[in-house]
């Protein structure tokens, strides 16, 4: 078996030499029996022809030795391919037409398929990534409640669970490094004990934290990413005792990352510490930790979270008081990262693949009218003795050399398209996995094998069954066309499926781009500067701190207002408070539920949000206030005095004096109604607040370095981070909405391009068969005019029948979008009727041209040519 | 070539190759002539299917090839017989003489 395949090989891949030794072994038999002869008494003239006579031709004995070979299939393969490429290269215009339709299909279907296979399919980029879960507390039917874990309760929780191999948690927090001119931002997470294990991840240098290191008063240690390794150490294979200057402290790095290792996310640069017996960690309402478990092999998410749901109720009898009331929320880590941007992919997904079969279905009709002017010469195949299959295999061999150019070209296209989808897709998860990979190349290699099987299958039959209808051409002829015409109308009716789903997407993100957000975002920048949940020890200098940041970026020039919050406007804030009326008689108080947010003194002038009643939030005032949205007014304040009410928050008990009512803003979103929102003023609600400055300046950006230099001066030892225009920042929200729009739409495009390049291939092939038809209509009376509608009218007819398709189409394929759509409905009739007005259009200016040729046939030269 | 001359039943060929090249590697052209010179001029082997069955021989690994030097210093191509060859000499010859013998009984039967 094994020689059998040496010795195939062998004569495959070296068949020159091959070859070249059967000529001389040939040779040489020959010469010995001429030999033979000559001895014998023969002369030279006579032993030669006998040597002939007994021999017979040496080809057909070679060719007895290629068959003996057994590499026959090989040679017809090798000669189909010489064929194919003979026969692609006489005709250059089909050829790159179709190569190029096709790598445009293959193209854009793996750069989608790609990113759909990073950012959703693919695992995590840890071991046995399913495993991990994401846990949250949360208080069933309260509104406001932390959903982040305190360290003694995950420790609990650690001891007790018999689902999870480990539980570990972490935040985030900054770190300011000084070496540069600017202070540069450091992002440092905090991790409990065991992170790295449940992460299932190793450094790539060193080691992880040890036992020890996790207790509090542990040696003190660091693990660092390789990113800030290189940059801060150059990168040395050793860690040779490396240190982190932290304030006063100097803390040894113990291990390094590997690149790849961006959790909890790609910012991230330390990992630091944070012991669970830490004095100030013990109480059961300090939380600060977003918890990851990783479960027991074969544990499933519904095991673990009925474990810990177990668990916590234990706690909950043995605490009533902190943890009587919490349940527990499971997500697996995957969906928790990527969230509801799969859905976008798949939908684009299934767009791209209606697109590349547009491609085939038109390459699919270019290749039936192609073969159909081979007919003469595939006629003479058969009565030479070819064989239906191996004609067929002819053809397809065609097809073949067409899907692998076009897979080549259209992997270079989806490396393209990658670059676009990165730069499109900032803000979206995952994006930076989505990356060429083999998945890709085999993706595009299996997509050219579909299409040859869509595109090259049918006609290589259809061509090679025509010699049973030989006599009967026309019949053929017909036959064909209406095969034609039908590839036409699929054409039609899937790029009319795109044009649809695309022109609902562009129509809902033209009405969510030009919503009146109730704020101005124009001229605003945002930055954050570094600090560190330390400083919430000294509130009174942390709040001194930021007010005077404030105060000196008032005072800079070209800048209007300036004002910190906890979220940025616009951007989705899970917040939400429950309250009473202080003044509200209690039995007639009704259930009040608000949007928190959190902002300082001058937020309503740097948003321009305008203030209707009362005041806005002040610098320093002597007792909690807080400003109301008019959503809120209305809603539960009908009839009192706004300002001047108190409100009190039921689950802290926090009291404040409402001063203001500010117009409704979509603070949560550009694609959110205002809802009942409450303002507490706060100049210092965290150590990070994000700032926002309104500038004189059209193009907030050209302040950016002003506004640092001014930070800096006062500042010095701290870092601004993340300054980018609000405008900018609010583009980014709408990233997935951008991107499935922008992609959509070109998809839709191109296959509209493709259905009216199919519509006019076909039309012009068949005014050119029935040429002759046409100089006898012409030459017997028929006006040109007359002729030209015809054609027209056919061309036309296949346009109406591919959209009444694609309505039907569309209507179903309308369904799944319905989620994904702002201010249009999934169905809306004039987004159809456009729709279909722009596909007839094209169909009658894609039939024009050939309608025209028609027309213009001459019938003196048509006759003449018989 | 006298009027005794044979021609080789199906299927005969690979095997009078095996055996021929039993003694020793040779060239095709001399297999050709021991077969005819051993069958006494009875046996010819077709000039156009000897190579044939020398490549198909060739692939089944039963004989190899290697290049040598004729006696009149020529570069031949001789074919040698392969271990694999010789125990499917041995197992065509056993099942050679059996069908001669069978052949043979049924003709001598009264």
């Amino acid at each position: 078996m094994l020689d059998d395949l040496r010795y195939r090989l062998r004569a495959v891949f070296r068949r020159r030499a091959v070859e070249r030794e059967l000529d001389e072994e040939l040779r040489f038999h020959l010469d010995h029996q001429r030999d033979k002869y000559l001895a014998g008494g023969m002369t030279p003239d006579e032993a030669a022809r006998r040597v002939r006579l007994d021999f017979g031709t040496t080809d057909a004995i070679k060719e007895d030795c290629r068959d003996a070979r057994g590499v026959r299939a090989v040679d017809e393969v090798i000669r189909n391919l010489r064929y194919a490429r003979r026969s692609l290269a006489k005709r250059p215009g089909f050829t790159i037409v179709a190569t190029l339709t096709l790598a445009l299909g293959i193209g854009a279907s793996s750069a989608v398929f790609s990113a759909l296979n990073a950012v959703a399919l693919r695992p995590l980029p840890f071991p046995d990534a399913d495993q991990l879960l994401l846990i949250s507390q949360y208080e069933p039917g309260a509104a406001h409640a932390s959903n982040f874990v305190a360290p003694s309760r995950l420790e609990d929780w650690q001891r007790m669970t018999g689902a999870f191999q480990g539980l570990s948690g972490y935040y985030l927090d900054d770190m300011t490094e000084t070496s540069g001119e600017f202070p540069e931002r450091i992002s440092r997470a905090w991790v409990a004990p065991r992170f790295f294990e449940v992460c299932g991840v190793a450094p790539s240098i060193g080691r992880a934290f040890t036992r020890d290191e996790e207790r509090f008063g542990g040696p003190p240690a660091a693990m660092v990413s390789e990113r800030f390794w290189k940059r801060r150490f150059g990168g040395e294979a050793t860690m040779a005792r490396r240190t982190l200057r932290l304030g006063e402290r100097a803390v040894p790095i113990v291990g390094v990352m590997p690149a790849t290792f961006a959790f909890p996310n790609s910012d991230v640069d330390v990992w630091s510490v944070s012991a669970p017996d830490a004095p100030y960690a013990q109480s059961r309402q300090s939380t600060w930790f977003t918890v990851i478990g990783r479960l027991r092999q074969n544990a499933t998410t519904d095991q673990g979270l009925s474990d810990l749901a177990r668990v916590q109720r234990n706690l909950g009898q043995q605490y009533p008081a902190t943890d009587g009331k919490l349940a527990i929320r499971v997500t697996p880590l995957k969906a928790a990262t990527v969230g509801g941007v799969t859905r976008s992919l798949w939908m684009l997904f299934a767009a791209v693949s209606l697109l590349l079969l547009v491609a085939c279905t038109n390459i699919a009709a270019l290749l039936l009218a192609r073969n159909a002017e081979r007919r003469h010469e595939i006629a003479i195949r058969y009565s030479l003795g070819a064989s239906r299959a191996s004609i067929v295999r002819q053809l397809l061999t065609e097809a073949i050399v067409l899907a692998l150019v076009g897979s080549a070209l259209g992997l270079g296209i989806a490396v393209g398209a990658l670059q676009a989808f990165r730069s499109l897709g900032t803000g979206l998860p995952r994006m930076t996995e989505v990356r060429l990979d083999w998945t890709l190349v085999l993706y595009s290699l299996a997509c050219g094998a579909v299409s040859v099987i869509v595109f090259g299958l049918l006609p290589s039959m259809r061509t090679a069954r025509s010699h049973d209808v030989g006599t009967t051409r026309r019949t053929h002829t017909i036959a064909t066309n209406r095969l034609q015409w039908t590839l036409v109308a699929i054409q039609v009716a899937l790029s009319v499926t795109l044009l649809f789903g695309a022109a609902l997407f562009v129509r809902s993100f033209d009405r969510l781009i030009r919503i009146c957000p109730g704020f101005d975002a124009t001229r605003v920048v945002t930055f954050r500067i570094t600090g560190n949940w330390g400083e919430t020890a000294d509130m009174a200098a942390l709040k001194h701190r930021i007010l005077t940041t404030l105060e000196s970026l008032r005072a800079t020039p070209g800048v209007v207002a300036a004002a910190t919050a906890v979220a940025l406007p616009g951007v989705s804030f899970q917040f939400n408070t429950e309250l009473r009326i202080v003044e509200a008689p209690t039995e007639t108080s009704r259930k009040i539920t608000a949007r928190n947010r959190f902002v300082s003194s001058g937020y309503f002038d740097a948003l321009a949000i305008p203030v209707l009643r009362g005041s806005p939030c002040s610098d320093d005032p002597p007792v909690q206030t807080a400003v109301i949205n008019r959503a809120f007014e209305s809603l539960y304040l009908s009839g009192h005095s706004a300002p001047g009410s108190h409100v009190q928050e039921i689950a802290s008990g926090r009291n404040a004096v409402i001063v203001g009512v500010a117009g409704d803003a979509r603070e949560q979103g550009l694609n959110e109604p205002p809802a009942p929102t409450i303002y507490w003023c706060a100049s210092a609600p965290n150590p990070m607040p994000v700032f926002l400055v309104r500038t004189h300046a059209d193009d907030p950006a050209t302040m950016t370095e002003t506004i640092r230099r001014a930070v800096h001066q006062i500042e010095p030892g701290r870092a601004v981070y993340e300054m980018r225009p609000l405008a900018e920042r609010l583009e980014d929200t709408l990233a997935e909405n951008r991107l499935r729009t922008v992609l959509l739409s070109s998809f839709a495009l191109t296959a509209v391009s493709l259905a009216a390049v199919g519509l006019y291939g076909t039309l012009s092939y068949i005014v050119s068969i029935r040429r002759r038809e046409i100089g006898v209509r012409i030459a017997m009376g028929a006006l040109r005019r007359t002729t030209m509608v015809l054609f027209l009218k056919q061309g036309i007819a296949v346009t109406i029948a591919g959209c009444v398709a694609g309505l039907w189409l569309s209507a179903a394929a309308g369904r799944g979008l319905s989620g994904m759509l702002y201010g249009v409905t999934a169905l809306d009739p004039s987004t159809f009727a456009m729709v279909i007005g722009i596909m007839i259009a094209v169909g009658a200016l894609a039939s024009i041209w050939p309608a025209a040729r028609a027309a213009r046939v001459d019938p003196i030269q048509v006759l003449r040519e018989e | 070539m006298g009027s005794e001359r044979l021609d080789l039943p199906q299927g005969t060929l690979d095997l009078l190759i095996l055996r021929t090249l039993a003694p020793g590697p040779l060239h095709g052209w001399a297999i050709s002539e021991r077969i005819q010179q051993v069958s006494r001029e009875v046996l010819q082997v077709p000039q156009g299917s000897l190579y044939p069955a020398l490549h198909r021989l060739e692939r089944r690994g039963w004989i190899s090839p290697q290049w040598g030097v004729s006696d009149n210093r020529r570069k031949a191509k001789y074919y040698a017989l392969t271990r694999k060859g010789q125990k499917q000499l041995a197992a065509e010859t056993h099942s050679w003489r059996k069908l001669i013998g069978a052949v043979g009984l049924i003709l001598d039967m009264d």
